[in-house]
Parts: C-alpha cells; sequence; structure tokens
C-alpha cells in the first residue's frame, strides 16, 4: 500500500516538475524574445531620432533659408526631406508646415515692408514731382522771354526728370496725378516722345483716318506715360543710329492702335516672358521683384493697362529688336472740338497729306500705300495757302497786313518773274536810273524853251 | 499749347531734334524770312511745312513767324536756320537801329562842304 502511494506521488511529482519546467523554458525563451524585440524597438527609436534631427537641421540650415530665397529667385531651387524614409508621414508633413509658414511670414513681411517703402517713395515723388512742373512752367515763361537755347535744353532735363518721378509715383499706386482735358491722339503720342531721351530718333507715322481723334480726358496722361516708357525702353535697347519707328492707327474695332518698333538687341524667352507677365497687368507688383537697378517700365505699363482699360502686347519686330503694341479701347477714344487747334508739331495724317506723304522712302512700317509721287508735287501747298491768313484772324492776335501778295499760286512761269522782282536792283541798274534822272534834269535845266519842263516832269515821274 | 492749367503737352523742344544749339548763322529774332522757290523735300516736318506756308503770302520777321506758330523764338530759330540751310527761306539780318551820329564828324562835312564853295 505505502508503495504504490509512494510511486503515485513520485509520478505526480515528476509531472508536475516537468511542467513546470516547461513553462519556465517558455518563459525564459519569452522573455528573450521580448528584450531582443525592445532592442530593436529602441535602436529603431534612436535612428528615428536622429534621422528627425537631422531633417530639422535640413529645415533650419537649408529648406527655410532656400525658401526665402525662392520667394525672390524664382529659379532658386527648394529642397526637400533629405530621406523620405527616414520620417514618417506625420513627422514630415509637420515639417514641410514649418516651411510653408515660414513663407506665409516672409511674404506678409514683404509685403508689409514693401507697401511701407511704396507709400514713403509715392510721397516723396508727389512732392518731386510739384516741383518738376513748377520749375516746367516756370521754364516756359522764360522761354517766351529769351532768346537762349539753353533754355529749351533745361527744359528737356527737367521733362525727363519729371518722367523718372512720375514712372516711380505710378509705380508705387500714385494717381498719375494731373487732370488733362480730351488730347488729341497724335499729340499724346508726341508728348511721350518728348519725355524721352534720344526723341530725336522716334519717328512718329500718322495713320489715322479721323484726324481729330483723341483720348478721353482721364486717359491721357496715363497714355502718354505708359507710351513714354514704351518709347524709352524702345531708344535704350536700340543702337543710336537706328530709328524708333512709332506708327498710330486705327483699328476695326472703333479703337487705336501706337506700334513701337526698334531694331534692337531683342529679348532672351525669360525676359520676353516676364515682360508679357507685367504687361498683362498682375494686381500686385513688388518693388523687390523689380531687380537692382529696378527695370520700372513694363511694370509701369502693366499698372495702367490694369487700371484704366488700354491693353499692351510685345513681340519680336521685323525690324530685329522688339514691337510693342499699345491698343486703346473705343470707349476710351473721342473726336476733338472743333474749336481746339492742333498742335503745329502734330504730323499730318498720311493719307491727308496727299502723295507727299511717304514718311520714310525705305523702310517705313506697314505704310498704307501712297499713291506714286507726281502731279502733286505743289499740292499741299498750294491747297494750304488759305490757312495762315485764316489762321491769323483766328489766334486772335495783332496781324500785320503785308504789302506784297508774293504770287498767284499758279505753278509753273510765275516763279520766274517773281525770282527777278524781289533781289532788290543791282548797282548798276540802279546807277542806270539815278544817271538817267540826272542827265534827264541836266538836260531839263540846259533846255531854254520852257516848253521842255513839262516833259522833264514826266521823265521824273517815269523813272 | 495746352490751354488751360496743367502740363503743357507738348514741348517747344522737340523742335529742336536733340540740337543744343541752332546749325548755321545765328538768326536775330528780328531777321526777315522770305519763302524761295525751293519745294519742301517730301520727308519734311509738319512744323516746317506750316512756317513755308505762313511765309507763301510775304515775309514775316523770326518773332512774328515765332507767334504764329506758337512757339517760343528760340525754337523757331531751330526750324528757321533748317530751312535756311536747305534753301527754303532766306533770311535778311534786320535793319540795325540808326546809331548816335557822331556831332564831330558831322561839323568836319559841313566845314569841308563850305570850303568846297
Amino acid at each position: 500500500m505505502p508503495a504504490w502511494i509512494t510511486t503515485l506521488i513520485a509520478v505526480c511529482v515528476a509531472v508536475w516538475a516537468s511542467t513546470r519546467t516547461h513553462q519556465a523554458r517558455r518563459d525564459a525563451y519569452g522573455a528573450a524574445t521580448r528584450v531582443e524585440l525592445m532592442e530593436r524597438q529602441l535602436k529603431a527609436a534612436e535612428a528615428r531620432t536622429l534621422a528627425l534631427g537631422e531633417e530639422i537641421r535640413q529645415l533650419a540650415e537649408k529648406r527655410i533659408p532656400a525658401a526665402a530665397t525662392a520667394l525672390s529667385h524664382r529659379s532658386a531651387p527648394v529642397p526637400g526631406l533629405r530621406e523620405a524614409a527616414g520620417v514618417e508621414g506625420d513627422a514630415a508633413r509637420l515639417l514641410t508646415g514649418a516651411v510653408e509658414a515660414a513663407r506665409t511670414a516672409i511674404l506678409e513681411e514683404r509685403g508689409r515692408v514693401d507697401a511701407a517703402a511704396r507709400s514713403a517713395m509715392r510721397g516723396t515723388s508727389a512732392k518731386i514731382q510739384s516741383l518738376l512742373n513748377q520749375s516746367q512752367h516756370l521754364l516756359q515763361e522764360l522761354q517766351h522771354e529769351y532768346d537762349d537755347p539753353r533754355i529749351l535744353q533745361l527744359d528737356f532735363r527737367n521733362e525727363l526728370a519729371l518722367r523718372r518721378t512720375q514712372a516711380t509715383a505710378v509705380l508705387c499706386d500714385a494717381w498719375p496725378g494731373l487732370a488733362r482735358q480730351n488730347s488729341s491722339l497724335v499729340e499724346v503720342v508726341l508728348g511721350a516722345q518728348s519725355r524721352v531721351a534720344g526723341y530725336e530718333r522716334i519717328k512718329v507715322a500718322n495713320h489715322l483716318r479721323q484726324e481729330r481723334l483723341a483720348l478721353v480726358a482721364r486717359a491721357a496722361e496715363p497714355f502718354a506715360i505708359a507710351l513714354a516708357e514704351l518709347l524709352a525702353n524702345a531708344t535704350a535697347y536700340s543702337h543710336p543710329d537706328t530709328e524708333v519707328p512709332v506708327t498710330v492707327q486705327q483699328t476695326a474695332g472703333r479703337g487705336a492702335l501706337v506700334l513701337v518698333d526698334d531694331a534692337g538687341i531683342g529679348m532672351d524667352d525669360d525676359a520676353l516672358k516676364r515682360a508679357r507677365t507685367l504687361l498683362a497687368g498682375p494686381s500686385e507688383v513688388l518693388l523687390t521683384e523689380l531687380g537692382d537697378p529696378p527695370q520700372t517700365g513694363f511694370a509701369v505699363v502693366g499698372r495702367l493697362v490694369a487700371r484704366y482699360g488700354f491693353s499692351c502686347h510685345i513681340e519680336a519686330s521685323p525690324y530685329g529688336g522688339m514691337r510693342t503694341m499699345l491698343r486703346v479701347p473705343a470707349h476710351l477714344l473721342t473726336v476733338m472740338d472743333d474749336d481746339r487747334t492742333l498742335s503745329v508739331l502734330a504730323p499730318k495724317a498720311v493719307d491727308a497729306r496727299g502723295p507727299l506723304a511717304e514718311p520714310e522712302p525705305g523702310a517705313r512700317t506697314p505704310a498704307p500705300t501712297a499713291e506714286p509721287a507726281g502731279d502733286g508735287t505743289g499740292e499741299p501747298a498750294t491747297g494750304r495757302t488759305a490757312g495762315p491768313a485764316a489762321g491769323t484772324s483766328a489766334t486772335g492776335l495783332p496781324s500785320r497786313r503785308r504789302r506784297t501778295p508774293r504770287r498767284a499760286p499758279a505753278p509753273g512761269p510765275a516763279p520766274e518773274t517773281h525770282e527777278e522782282r524781289p533781289p532788290l536792283r543791282t548797282p548798276e541798274q540802279a546807277e542806270a536810273s539815278w544817271a538817267a534822272l540826272q542827265e534827264g534834269t541836266l538836260s531839263g535845266r540846259n533846255a531854254p524853251a520852257p516848253t521842255a519842263s513839262s516833259s522833264d516832269d514826266q521823265g521824273d515821274d517815269e523813272t | 499749347m495746352t490751354p488751360g492749367p496743367g502740363r503743357r503737352l507738348i514741348p517747344a523742344y522737340l523742335v529742336t531734334g536733340g540740337r543744343s544749339a541752332p546749325t548755321g548763322p545765328a538768326l536775330d529774332r528780328l531777321a526777315v524770312l522770305v519763302r524761295t522757290d525751293e519745294a519742301l523735300p517730301p520727308n519734311a516736318g509738319s512744323e516746317q511745312r506750316r512756317l513755308c506756308e505762313l511765309l507763301e503770302p510775304g515775309a514775316l520777321t523770326v518773332v512774328e513767324c515765332a507767334a504764329h506758330l506758337e512757339l517760343p523764338v528760340s525754337a523757331t530759330v531751330f526750324l528757321a536756320t533748317d530751312l535756311v540751310a536747305g534753301g527754303h527761306l532766306h533770311a535778311r539780318p534786320p535793319i540795325p537801329r540808326a546809331g548816335e551820329i557822331d556831332r564831330s564828324l558831322v561839323e568836319r562835312l559841313l566845314v569841308g562842304l563850305r570850303t568846297l564853295h
């Protein structure tokens, strides 16, 4: 009895022991696995921390500065994450978010700084502009008082300064600052021409069908400013020996178009793209985007285009350089009142000038084909001979009646007789006539008969 | 040129074509301009045409032309000298104002004349 009990107990103990051993072994194995896992996780976490640190360094040292640079230099590359696998989605998103936040902050700050700079420049340029306007008035008065040609030069320098100031003011969102009346389109074009260095190279060809076509008052000065900028570009970027042909014409849609060509160096694709962007009239142009020294021309035109409804296009010119086209929509055009006379300097419309009109024999742009010259050489002159007389009284100036109407406007043999007359008598002729007089007088005095005196008088009269 | 207040549109210096002084002999503001029969070239500017038209009926002084063209005299001189150089105009210097007569010279002349008798 005790024997089987003992055996039973032994067996139980053995079974229990073996179970325990097994259990312990399994526990030990599980623990080892866990440790291994933990170690691996730890290592991974360390690597992540390291990668994250590197990414943050990359963010601080490279990505944010590069993003800031890219705001002003579009072509600058902006690096991304160093190794995309090293950082998980959330962290990567956050890091990119940091770059975005920095960009936004920089943009806002830049906007504020730019606005401050613009308002400062607006104030200054408004003051300078009014001073220059005053000197212009004074110079004009001086011009009429003194005949020194240097006053004209001074006036020109003043006008150049005025254009710069005005362009700056426009760029800084100022009002162009001038109220004009409705102004003849050709006169406005000439006005723009006069504001540009090298204006003598600009040749304006007037191809308008209506000579008195005018810009409405509010568009006149802005148009002059915009065109002056285009002309300044054309003269500045072309050789001083070349001409800058400007063509004024009416479009089919009752608008008007001014073409400016230059035979200059042209533009590369990048510059052209940028110019087109500026000319399209973006809502905001920052001073900081215009380079150093700032290139304001197209930006100024763009601002005016956006504000007044002109449109401007630029392309390669058949003359070799660039061609810019400034278009005025029909609603900004009108016809000038009849009581205003056009300036003497305004070129006559090509068609109106008749066969003499062909402005530049060779290379003129799309000159509407003038009739072959020939019959009408004297035509414009005779056609307008009546002009001065009528104009004289119309101006209200005290008009002097000239003694000799010089000649009938008939061309042909008339010039010859006229050529003989006005050169005063030659000394020989004078001598002859006076000698005749003297001779007559002498013979009269010597004549004994009183009847001779009457013939003497007659002789006097005739000489 | 542009009536009323505000900035003028077309300045007079456009006539100079960028030159600082007129080419050719200086013209007095009282010099008399006379049109010749030389026809204007086809590419003459409208201001040159206008000046020649002004002179068609007869001679005028520079200052009168300036008033008719509504240009300052200095600018008109540029215009006129160009046309004179091209043979389209004759310019006659103004008749000089009579100067003070030298009294002693006249007295000596009188004495001389008397002694001739």
